[in-house]
């Protein structure tokens, strides 16, 4: 009897886990079906859930309205330059914070993470006078990239990482004539590879996803991300269901193909840090 | 190679309540050239930090450290001339055992056939030879702590460090590796500075051992020293197992009372203890010194007692004997042969001239 | 003795040097990155809020921000959508969150995954992408899904975010019905770390199944949901892609919440000023409610 409900409470489940997951899946799968339909551009068309009239022609005219490659490559160039400067200046920095237990450590790890309660939209005015009227940066790639190069959030999760290494490595490495330098370099990260490897898949995806820093500091079309650039593009081609599917597809799927490549690091990389750390 | 010697060396750290805590309060020795010298005591008590500021990992808050004829108080550890080997081997899991082995003489920038020549002496000492190109996490508990024995020998130091190296092994290989590493000490000929909480393993490797506790150095001797002299009550209680019986004992003139007993003192006891006479001290007396009379060869049978035995547990090779002397249980190692079974009251044999005394304020060992 | 002649520990400066310099210089740039682009804007703005700030010459002003802003109704007007907004997603997110976790945990290991990943996904995909799909299912011309949906059973088109009725609403459905894969992850983790000696215990006392999720998942599971909760307020607090891409504050202020309101007032009214003490007033808001929280929740934490 038991086990005959436990089989039936099982199903329920089951079932009621596949109709939210077509629910939440739908608008994605919607994007990618929408964006291969020739639209045509009329008010009356009414997309389909399948994929009839199969066409790469939204796709075609997105490219032939917009900069989109030049998005794509600012994007891709964006991400790649705070991933590097991330990975390596936080788990540096947390690595100090860790395992090199100097004087006033604590401090200034505290005075570090508590700005993180701080809410973006406090810094934003300053910042932006900062960089486009004192450094006199805006619309470029260092505008972009600089405040958001180490993150207080990234070096306190490479902190709770390191943490876990064991120390008797650090004094080996010591004894072994390893520069300090040498030994974060030559023990440390290899060690550490993989929550550098999820450190940086989240800030590669959540790089290219920013949209609102970028949006703010640039100007010119030729220096937006895709992100900013789909927005601009929405607003202007408000009719185009096929073309701004298409446009939304181009700004989604890099990051959908790397989900799908990398899955395990995205799965398990959450709990990195998170929750006790 | 090389001696070490601490000149009253102090180490204080601050805890995070900002607690000054003394790990280490004024230490005073010398380890001489091609000795092996055990540190040994309870967690805490200041011998591992003793070792790291040997190797250079802690830098003492005040007082010398001398390695060879140097004086290495600002010495980076590279600059020591020593080597340490770690309690969880602290391997570098992502390096072959090769490129373990010739990690620190590669830093060091010694020539590439110099190194190659080094790594397969280390090996073949070690039994390395067919695993030089695989990982760490390849290897047994057994092989990883040669590798790391392997690291140290490279590096042909004036001193070797170890920080209890056996605690991660099963029972069975700990004793292997415990002759394995006397052998190594012979045929290195080096300075040995062994730190353990073990004391049979301190017992059996060391020269002389170093016994310390709460930061402070108890004794300084050789192990059969340490044993039958004890200096004070801690090292007695501390070496030896099962541990040293302290029995609370009066003493009255020429004799010493013991609940009840009474006991004539030897000649020279009784000389040393005058200046106790009608006092509290402490009779220190090993288990393997109190027979069962049933079973007691070549002992003078001059010192009985009756008591009641509480608990008897049988080893095979001998018995132990569990009885009261007033608040205090008393142990007995005791011939298997010897008739003993718990609720059985019967007459204990305590042979006095093994036996040491301790002043109860002090708990020093009183001395003659 | 041929040692030479004393050595004394090395002091203060130069031996902080040799035994830090390294650890200094590890987190040289993150301090001076964070120097420059979160501590002096702080104190920036700060000192903004006080102002009628003008890039030639500002003036002070004292108060007057502050108090324009407290006499503002679409100030209010905003501070009370983004906490409808708040207050209508986080919990009910939680709630899904966590249904959705106990069901998966029940299932294989196998199936485990491949739920995991599917309601993940959507995580990935950009919040401007995210919020162009929702823009067209929200249509309410024939392309809208959610109005074809609706046909379906027979009921008339709405205007989801066309009329102020529904347009706070809509953005809320669509948070309802977005990505809860990492707070799933978590919950997941936490629940796999509850030792299974725990239920068996209870099943000895024969504890109803019931019982076993109040006493015993539940409360394990608290530090899970207080980081869900407090990061999942933050969050909503700050609210701006969807608003800005799907309807502009609109209708009517309907959904202007304060992130919003804050760009409107720095980047199309130039008000750096106003901006700036409205920007404080949301991260008091934000520090006051995280605190409260962790005070609330975190006392019984612990096991």
């Amino acid at each position: 009897m038991k086990t005959r409900s436990k089989t039936i409470f099982l199903l329920i489940a089951a079932a009621c886990l596949i109709v939210w997951s077509i629910v939440t899946i739908i608008p994605l799968y919607w994007m990618l079906v929408g964006s291969v339909q020739d639209s045509a551009a009329t008010a009356s068309f009414r997309p389909s859930m399948l994929p009839e009239a199969f066409s790469f022609a939204p796709y075609e005219r997105f490219f032939a309205k917009t900069a989109a490659w030049r998005w794509l490559l600012n994007s891709l160039f964006i991400s790649s330059v705070l991933t590097i400067t991330n990975v390596f200046f936080a788990s540096l920095a947390g690595y100090a914070f860790a395992k090199l237990k100097f004087p006033g450590s604590n401090a200034i790890f505290w005075v570090l993470l508590s700005t993180m309660m701080i809410p973006a939209q406090v810094t934003l005015i300053p910042l932006y006078i900062l960089i486009v009227n004192v450094f006199n940066l805006g619309d470029s790639y260092t505008a972009i990239i600089l405040p958001t190069a180490i993150t207080v959030g990234n070096i306190f999760l490479m902190k709770q990482y390191m943490s876990s290494l064991p120390t008797s490595l650090i004094h080996a490495a010591r004894i072994d004539a390893c520069s300090e330098f040498g030994i974060f370099w030559k023990v440390i990260l290899p060690l550490a590879k993989p929550g550098l490897a999820v450190l940086a898949i989240f800030t590669f995806v959540a790089s290219w996803n920013e949209f609102f820093w970028p949006f703010l500091i640039t100007n010119s079309t030729e220096m937006r991300t895709i992100q900013v650039g789909l927005a601009s593009f929405v607003f202007a081609e408000s009719t185009d269901f096929g073309a701004i599917m298409a446009g939304a597809s181009v700004g989604a799927l890099p990051m959908l193909i790397l989900f799908f490549s990398l899955q395990r690091y995205f799965l398990q990389g959450i709990t990195i840090g998170a929750v006790k750390g | 190679m090389a001696r070490v010697e601490f000149r009253n060396v102090r180490k204080q750290f601050d805890d995070q309540n900002k607690q000054t805590f003394t790990a280490v309060a004024g230490s005073d020795f010398v380890i001489n050239d091609k000795e092996f010298v055990v540190f040994v005591g309870p967690s805490g008590c200041g011998k591992t930090t003793s070792l790291r500021m040997i190797a250079g990992l802690e830098q003492q808050t005040s007082g010398d450290i001398v390695i060879g004829e140097r004086i290495v108080n600002n010495l980076h550890p590279k600059d020591r001339d020593i080597a340490m080997v770690f309690q969880d081997y602290a391997l570098y899991p992502h390096m072959t055992i090769r490129e373990n082995l010739s990690f620190g003489l590669k830093n060091l920038k010694k020539p590439k056939a110099y190194i190659e020549q080094k790594v397969q002496e280390a090996a073949s000492i070690l039994g390395l030879d067919d695993m030089l190109e695989r990982k760490p996490r390849e290897l047994s508990g057994g092989q990883r702590q040669r590798v790391a024995l392997g690291r140290a020998i490279v590096r042909d130091p004036q001193v070797f460090l170890f920080d209890e190296p056996l605690s991660n092994l099963d029972a069975k290989l700990r004793i292997q590796m415990r002759v394995e590493l006397g052998e190594l000490h012979k045929r290195l000929g080096a300075t040995i500075v062994y730190v353990t909480h073990d004391q049979v393993e301190a017992m059996t490797l060391g020269e002389r051992i170093v016994v310390m506790n709460k930061g402070v150095i108890q004794q300084v001797a050789s192990p059969t020293e340490l044993y039958a002299n004890p200096r004070n009550m801690f090292v007695a209680g501390f070496i030896g197992s099962p541990a040293m019986n302290f029995i609370d004992a009066r003493v009255e003139e020429e004799r010493i009372r013991i609940d009840g007993a009474e006991f004539v003192l030897s000649q020279d006891a009784a000389e040393g203890l005058k200046s106790y006479n009608g006092r509290e001290i402490i009779l220190g007396i090993r288990p393997e010194h109190i027979y069962g009379e049933d079973f007691a060869p070549g002992v003078s049978t001059e010192h009985q007692m009756q008591a009641h035995i509480k608990v008897v547990e049988h080893l095979g090779s001998e018995n132990l004997v569990y009885f009261r002397i007033g608040s205090r249980t008393v142990t007995a190692k005791v011939h298997p042969e010897t008739k003993a079974y718990s609720n059985l009251s019967k007459q204990f044999i305590f042979d006095l001239n093994k036996a040491r005394y301790f002043d109860p304020a002090t708990e020093e060992r009183i001395d003659w | 003795m041929t040692t030479i002649a004393p050595n004394r520990v090395r002091s203060s400066a130069g031996r902080l040097w040799r035994e830090y310099g390294w650890a200094y210089l590890f987190i040289l740039a993150p301090v001076l990155l964070f120097l420059v682009f979160t501590l002096y804007p702080v104190v920036s703005a700060l000192i903004m809020s006080f102002q009628q700030y003008n890039i030639m010459n500002s003036t002070w002003i004292g108060f007057d921000n502050y108090e324009r802003l407290f006499q503002d109704a679409t100030f209010w007007k905003s501070m009370r959508n983004t906490v409808i907004f708040t207050v209508c997603t986080v919990p009910v997110n939680i709630i899904i969150t966590f249904v959705l976790s106990y069901l998966i945990y029940q299932m294989k290991t196998k199936w485990q995954t491949f739920f995991k990943a599917t309601l993940y996904l959507p995580a990935v995909a950009s919040g401007v992408t995210i919020s162009i799909v929702w823009l067209a299912i929200f249509d309410p011309t024939n392309v809208g899904l959610l109005n074809r949906f609706l046909e379906w059973f027979g009921l008339d088109p709405v205007i989801w975010l066309g009329q102020s009725k529904t347009a706070l609403f809509s953005l809320i459905l669509m948070n309802w019905l977005g990505s809860h894969g990492a707070g799933i992850i978590l919950y997941l983790a936490s629940m796999g770390g509850v030792p299974k000696s725990l239920y068996e215990a209870a099943d000895i006392d024969h504890a109803s199944g019931w019982t076993k999720f109040t006493r015993i998942t539940w409360p394990l599971l608290k530090p899970t949901t207080l980081y869900l909760l407090v990061t999942g307020v933050i969050t909503s607090f700050q609210v701006f892609i969807s608003v800005y891409m799907m309807t502009q504050g609109g209708p009517n202020f309907a959904t202007t919440t304060i992130a919003y309101l804050i760009y409107q007032t720095a980047f199309q009214f130039y008000e750096f000023g106003l901006a700036s003490a409205q920007s404080f007033v949301l991260a008091f808001l934000i520090i006051l409610v995280s605190v409260i929280q962790f005070k609330y929740f975190s006392s019984d934490v612990e096991y």
